[in-house]
């Protein structure tokens, strides 16, 4: 392929089926674990190392009162600046060929600094495998023409893929036809996500949803400026040791500092 | 023998400095190979760059815990500046930059050494709580995290680059001041001069050991 992709969520078509979640387990083989009921049909309660997309399930009502859920679809957003792949010290995130965020796993150390970084709260660490997880949007079916299982399973066509400017065409047409609040989230900030969403309500509404998801500024703090710096200052030091030593020269005893002066015996 | 040998430090006093600095060199050259994508080689000894990571946090513990006993083993002689015979020193530079028949005197552990002492304490103790949770980053949560990995890295640029001047100054900068590490003594001659007042106080209340190798 080669092109650059973007999977649109629309979460106006979203009826909570949750059939991408199951897709995306059984495609990337991922098992099921012993869930906990809090209140909510959000099951499970967060993404987690085994869920790498999870269905929002909020109840929202607005200034009029008027109830109404809000289903969101969590994920990796695959963004063009990602923070994760800046991060990642082992190459184990990487951007693919489609300008997505794909996954190495076997070289993962599952040091966490991605977890930190992602601004959408993203990767999940594995206790048992100590590596960290997240959706790949599914990269080995891409490679094959295929689309990715959640979009594949999606009833609704509120998931679909394909060339980056015909889908946000497509999101802005949509926000246009919908009208209110209703507006296109990803293609703004770090770089452009490849994971866009039609959200029909204001980002703030939205539950763990970024508003203004960045880069953090620290790492290029520590990355571009003390990473070199440590080189730098060990090889200044190295270096002015070199010259203090055949300019300077090395502390000697004073002929004083013997017992016996006049022999000077020792150095 | 040529010179009197004395006796500086104790058997106790080098195990620690060893075991601080094995630990602290390890931890240098592994993080090295973590920080660094170009030198992800380096863990080629230990397994690949898991193995590297996985000496980094054990000798993370052996530094820690050496770290605390050189503290409290060397804080009240090196920790804590006296003025103004330190002061002195500090404005000679200890003589380090431009010749002097006679550097300032100061006790067991002058100005510059006091200054190594208080920057590895320190960065070291910065480097063990920043790397603490670096182990549990969920604890502190993203933005916090994030000035974490900065000050991990700060830590490290000060250390490295003070490990090569201590590195220097301890060996080949002040000829015969490295046994003080290895067997334990030192020169009288390089004592009257890396440490005259100390001397003289030794000699003034009788504690000056002189080691007693084939007289």
């Amino acid at each position: 392929m080669g092109n650059e992709l973007v999977k649109l969520i629309d979460t106006t078509l979203c009826t909570a089926c949750r059939g991408c979640q199951v897709a995306c387990k059984q495609w990337n083989e991922m098992p099921g674990l012993r869930t906990k009921q809090t209140g909510t049909y959000q099951n499970p309660p967060d993404l987690q190392w085994n869920t790498w997309t999870l269905i929002r399930f909020q109840e929202y009502e607005d200034k009029d009162k008027n109830f109404t859920w809000i289903f969101r679809k969590d994920g990796c957003m695959h963004c063009t600046e990602a923070s994760c792949v800046k991060v990642c010290p082992s190459g184990s995130l990487y951007y693919t060929d489609i300008k997505t965020v794909g996954v190495h796993h076997e070289k993962c150390i599952g040091c966490k600094e991605c977890i930190s970084a992602c601004p959408f709260d993203i990767p999940r660490y594995n206790k048992e495998t100590e590596k960290v997880t997240k959706c790949d949007l599914c990269y080995s079916r891409i490679k094959e023409n295929l689309p990715p299982a959640c979009v594949k399973s999606c009833p609704t066509g509120a998931l679909t893929i394909g060339p980056k400017d015909e889908m946000i065409k497509k999101a802005y047409a949509r926000v246009e036809k919908l009208g209110g609040d209703a507006n296109v989230y990803g293609d703004k900030f770090v770089g452009g996500t490849h994971v866009i969403y039609v959200l029909q309500f204001k980002p703030e509404v939205y539950d763990e949803l970024a508003k203004d998801p960045k880069v953090p500024q620290t790492i290029a703090l520590w990355k571009s400026i003390l990473k070199p710096l440590s080189l730098l200052g060990a090889g200044g030091v190295i270096g002015g040791s070199i010259l203090h030593y055949f300019i300077h020269g090395p502390h000697k005893p004073h002929p004083e500092h013997y017992d016996e002066p006049k022999k000077q015996g020792g150095a | 023998m040529k010179n009197k040998m004395v006796v500086v430090t104790s058997g106790y006093e080098r195990f620690v400095h060893w075991a601080l600095a094995i630990s602290c060199l390890t931890l240098c050259y592994t993080g090295l190979g973590i920080l660094f994508k170009e030198l992800n080689f380096l863990g080629v000894i230990f397994g690949g760059l898991k193995g590297l990571v996985t000496v980094h946090d054990f000798m993370a513990v052996i530094f820690a815990i050496s770290l605390v006993l050189a503290i409290a083993m060397w804080w009240k002689e090196a920790g804590i500046f006296v003025f103004p015979e330190d002061w002195e020193w500090i404005k000679a530079a200890g003589g380090y930059l431009w010749h002097l028949d006679h550097v300032p005197e100061t006790g067991k552990y002058n100005p510059g050494q006091k200054a190594f002492f208080l920057t590895v304490a320190l960065c070291g103790l910065l480097m063990v709580v920043t790397g603490f949770f670096m182990w549990y980053p969920e604890k502190l949560g993203g933005d916090l995290m994030d000035w974490v990995y900065v000050l991990h890295v700060l830590g490290f640029v000060v250390i490295f680059a003070f490990f090569f001047v201590h590195l220097y100054l301890g060996t080949i900068g002040n000829p015969g001041s490295v046994s003080a590490m290895i067997s334990g003594k030192m020169e009288l001659p390089v004592l009257r001069m890396l440490h005259p007042k100390w001397v003289k106080e030794m000699e003034h209340e009788g504690k000056l050991m002189i080691a007693n190798d084939k007289k």
